[in-house]
């Protein structure tokens, strides 16, 4: 076997499997489509000079110590910044380099750890310049290329409510309010689950103290409606929440605001998942994951699953199946016996369960009410790439559409740049209600997973 | 379950949905509808051309089919007794014309009558369809076309180098001219079959989605319903068998005869949106090129005998993009959006196989309709609707009877193409 294993996605998952296979003495090739690896988590400053002080002490550790463990297996790991893979199947991928060449790339085994996207909740003013994703701020203060200007609000669910606040704070941004959709008893009842990780309970805890003395309100079971503005965002209107995250709009408040932050969680990326032809499985809140065991390995044993995109688990959890993945391909390469790939992967599992337990806590207490679907308006705008607006969902699905397949040749809904990467949520969320059913089809992904010129296609090379 | 029609329309593509829409404008039937999903659906990967005479002479991607035909038959029968030249266009016979400029004459009726009733637009566009000349081998085979078809002189037209330029401007400009076929046009490929699908549930017509039938139930030589995987039991005076590159199988369960119909793959790709490029559609012996009313380009297409894989496939999608930019130089600046491929219903001679099979009834075919399913759409379902009322056909449909690969002529027809 004289392929090198590949790595798709260089955040903690794809770095942590890199570094382990290192250690082992086999080298690896390793994509991210970033002009510096780490991932969302760990990317760090996109230009020297800047300081990151603001993002607390512990995250520079963390940073620090990953990239340094990275940069000492160097020699092993064969790093390709500013790559894309647009496609690929169960022996090749197809990448696109920082050049925009295209090429393909056989690998004997593949580690996908390409990570998550953030799930989209379309509400009226939603498409207004200065509504912006939580995940995608927080990228902004993390790379130190930007920071908003006067007032934010922040709205979702979530740990990364409070803690994107007191970055911001820290950074120097005003944060006006933070709403979290979950009612704060909710929260309270997953104490013990959370104690599962005291350090990140008590991080918890004190960002909340940060919150309290800096003067940042906290409002629990209270959700976005609306976004307003003329143009570019001017003012929230923001409103309770019951349990199923119905709006009381009797009682909405406005709250004048230039950036909105909204965070209502992640879903896997499955774009290439799919187009390998992998196993697909529906997770509790509804979105498609790709299946995987114990060992990270999808339904084909030579490609696994690290990192969020089997499941979002967070940063510490995605360094984890990275290592396991990468454990798994040390079994299949025969460096490691069946005994010391065991004993390996049980001493990660291990690490593992205390944040696996953690995780249901915050996902139970997360958990997302079905009736946040009501909030666009019939000229709200679903699907961004093709201006597909609720009104044209709603006829749709009057006139008997669903499956995802039907109501994207109805509406046009995904046929944008995007693939639906945007929308599908909001129109699987639409379509399950409509027919009662859990399985209402999902969109099969084309090749290139993102668009690539023409020019791209000259005289491919293909290597090993 | 058990369900009572008067009609059962196996497939949901563009035929099956054709013949539902004209069968439930009489309002006088029950009809169902029943579709299984399948990956392939080949009105989904259809460029959506009208081209009436330009499929009829072997343009379109009949050119791309017909020049891969030739290259094979060169590798692998050298020396053969029969030799294909690419040279020579590929002309259908002329009940294929009568069929496809009949159903082409249909369309802008149907535009309208589709969006007024029933709110549905198909993107119906007069586009032209220009065949693209970059050498002699090309003027040759333009030449050979012109000849074949007399009766047709008014709808052709020559562009040379200096007019081919101002109809086109994005042409490349080492093109020296082009064969113009005035009355071929285009629409959205997938519209019109969901317009189709629309207006005939507006119309009443039970659609069954996601649905996949079983088996086929027989009183006798009658067929009388189906069994479905979801849904139950569908008793039905008349089965129609519209089920595209799937036909054989349900052909089979009906009647006991395989017809002869069998999935040719066809990968497919599509530009991002842009500001119009194309004043018309275009075909070159490499691909064609079709500007959709969103300012995407669709390209298309390979011809392949792959079975039911619709994987893309690199050297294949990389053939299209290098005709593509060889016709539209621009196109190497901008972005290639998306890949797909899809699964036409082929018959051996092309030509479509409708209406009843001998010593059985209640059943008629509405199949494989190759690479022109689009286009004649309209006439089949009008036909099919003639001939289950026993009502006189607008277009003879014996050259279409699924009798004629039965018979002795039939040998001819495929030692021609084999």
């Amino acid at each position: 076997m004289s392929l090198r294993p590949v790595i798709v996605g260089g955040g903690s998952a794809g770095m942590a499997a890199a570094i382990e296979l290192a250690h082992h003495g086999v080298p690896s090739v390793l994509f991210d489509e970033a002009s510096r690896p780490g991932g969302v988590v760990y990317r760090g400053p996109l230009r020297a000079g800047v300081d990151l002080g603001y993002l607390g002490a512990r995250y520079s550790k963390a940073l620090n110590t990953l990239h340094k463990e990275f940069a000492a297996c160097a020699g092993h790991i064969d790093l390709r910044l500013n790559s894309r893979v647009v496609g690929g199947d169960e022996q090749c991928l197809m990448v696109l380099d920082g050049e925009e060449r295209l090429h393909q790339i056989d690998y004997s085994q593949l580690v996908l750890s390409a990570g998550c996207h953030e799930r989209n909740v379309p509400f009226p003013g939603w498409t207004l310049p200065g509504v912006l994703l939580l995940g995608g701020l927080q990228l902004q203060i993390k790379s130190g290329v930007v920071k908003p200007l006067g007032s934010t609000v922040i709205a979702g669910t979530g740990p990364l409510l409070p803690l994107v606040a007191c970055q911001l704070h820290a950074a120097g941004a005003k944060v006006v309010g933070v709403y979290e959709a979950c009612a704060f008893g909710k929260i309270a009842k997953e104490s013990l689950a959370l104690l599962n990780k005291p350090q990140l309970f008590l991080d918890g805890l004190s960002m909340l103290g940060y919150m309290k003395l800096n003067g940042i309100p906290m409002y629990y079971g209270w959700g976005v409606v609306e976004a307003r503005g003329e143009g570019e965002l001017a003012e929230v209107v923001v409103a309770p929440y019951d349990n199923n995250w119905q709006p009381d709009h009797s009682r909405a408040q406005r709250e004048p605001a230039q950036t909105l932050a909204v965070g209502y969680g992640f879903i896997p990326r499955t774009q290439l998942s799919q187009q390998l032809g992998l196993e697909h499985g529906f997770s509790d809140d509804g979105y498609l994951r790709a299946k995987s065991n114990v060992w990270q390995q999808s339904s084909q044993q030579h490609i696994h699953l690290a990192g969020d995109m089997g499941g979002i688990r967070g940063g510490e959890a995605a360094m984890l199946t990275g290592r396991i993945a990468a454990v798994s391909i040390l079994l299949q390469r025969e460096v490691l016996n069946a005994e010391q790939a065991i004993e390996l992967r049980e001493q990660y599992l291990g690490q593992l369960a205390a944040i696996k337990r953690f995780r249901a806590g915050v996902e139970r207490y997360t958990q997302r009410g079905t009736r946040q679907i009501e909030l666009p308006q019939a000229d709200t705008v679903i699907c961004r790439c093709e201006h597909v607006t609720r009104a044209d969902i709603d006829l749709a699905l009057e006139q008997g559409v669903e499956d995802m397949a039907g109501l994207k040749m109805r509406t046009r809904v995904s046929m944008g740049d995007c693939q639906g990467r945007m929308c599908v949520g909001y129109c699987s969320d639409r379509l399950r209600e409509a027919t009662g059913r859990v399985d209402v089809g999902w969109l099969r992904p084309r090749f290139p997973v993102d668009p690539i010129p023409f020019s791209a296609f000259q005289q491919p090379g293909t290597e090993a | 379950m058990n369900r009572t029609y008067d009609v059962v329309i196996a497939g949901g593509g563009v035929i099956g949905a054709s013949c539902a829409y004209q069968l439930s404008k009489r309002k006088n039937l029950k009809i169902a509808l029943i579709d299984a999903k399948r990956p392939g659906n080949a009105t989904r990967a259809s460029a959506g051309g009208l081209w009436a005479i330009g499929e009829s002479v072997g343009l379109g991607c009949g050119v791309i089919f017909f020049r891969m035909m030739s290259a094979q038959h060169k590798r692998q029968a050298q020396g053969a007794a029969v030799v294909v030249d690419a040279s020579t266009p590929h002309i259908l016979p002329q009940s294929f014309f009568d069929f496809a400029l009949q159903s082409n004459a249909l369309y802008p009726q149907l535009h309208r009558e589709l969006i007024e009733r029933h709110g549905m637009d198909f993107k119906f566009e007069r586009t032209g369809l220009k065949y693209v000349i970059y050498d002699d081998e090309d003027q040759l085979y333009a030449e050979h076309i012109v000849a074949q078809i007399p009766h047709l002189a008014e709808q052709v037209r020559w562009l040379d180098r200096e007019a081919l330029r101002q109809a086109e401007p994005a042409v490349s400009h080492q093109a020296r001219g082009a064969l113009e076929f005035l009355c071929d046009h285009q629409v959205s490929p997938f519209r019109l079959a969901d317009a189709y699908m629309e207006a005939a549930r507006q119309n009443g017509v039970d659609l069954f989605h996601n649905t996949n039938v079983t088996a086929v139930l027989h009183q006798g030589s009658r067929v009388s319903g189906v069994q479905t995987a979801e849904e139950g039991t569908f008793h039905c005076q008349t089965l129609i068998n519209a089920a595209g590159a799937w036909a054989a199988d349900l052909s089979e369960q009906a009647t006991g005869l395989r017809i002869p119909v069998s999935p040719v793959k066809g990968q497919i790709i599509l530009t991002e949106r842009m500001p119009k490029l194309l004043n018309g559609c275009i075909t070159t012996s490499d691909c064609y090129m079709a500007q959709k009313d969103n300012g995407e380009i669709l390209i298309g297409s390979t011809t392949e005998d792959k079975g039911f894989d619709v994987s893309n496939t690199f050297p294949e999608i990389n053939g299209l993009v290098q005709g593509a930019i060889r016709c539209i130089p621009e196109l190497a600046q901008i972005n290639l959006k998306r890949t797909w491929a899809g699964l036409r219903p082929g018959s051996p001679d092309e030509l479509p196989i409708l209406g009843p099979v001998p010593e059985v009834s209640g059943y008629l075919n509405a199949c494989g309709h190759f690479r022109t399913g689009i286009l004649t759409s309209a006439i089949t379902g009008v036909m099919i609707d003639k001939v289950l009322h026993e009502e006189p056909s607008p277009v003879d449909i014996t050259p279409f009877l699924a009798e004629r690969f039965h018979s002795g002529a039939v040998d001819k027809v495929q030692a021609s193409l084999t």
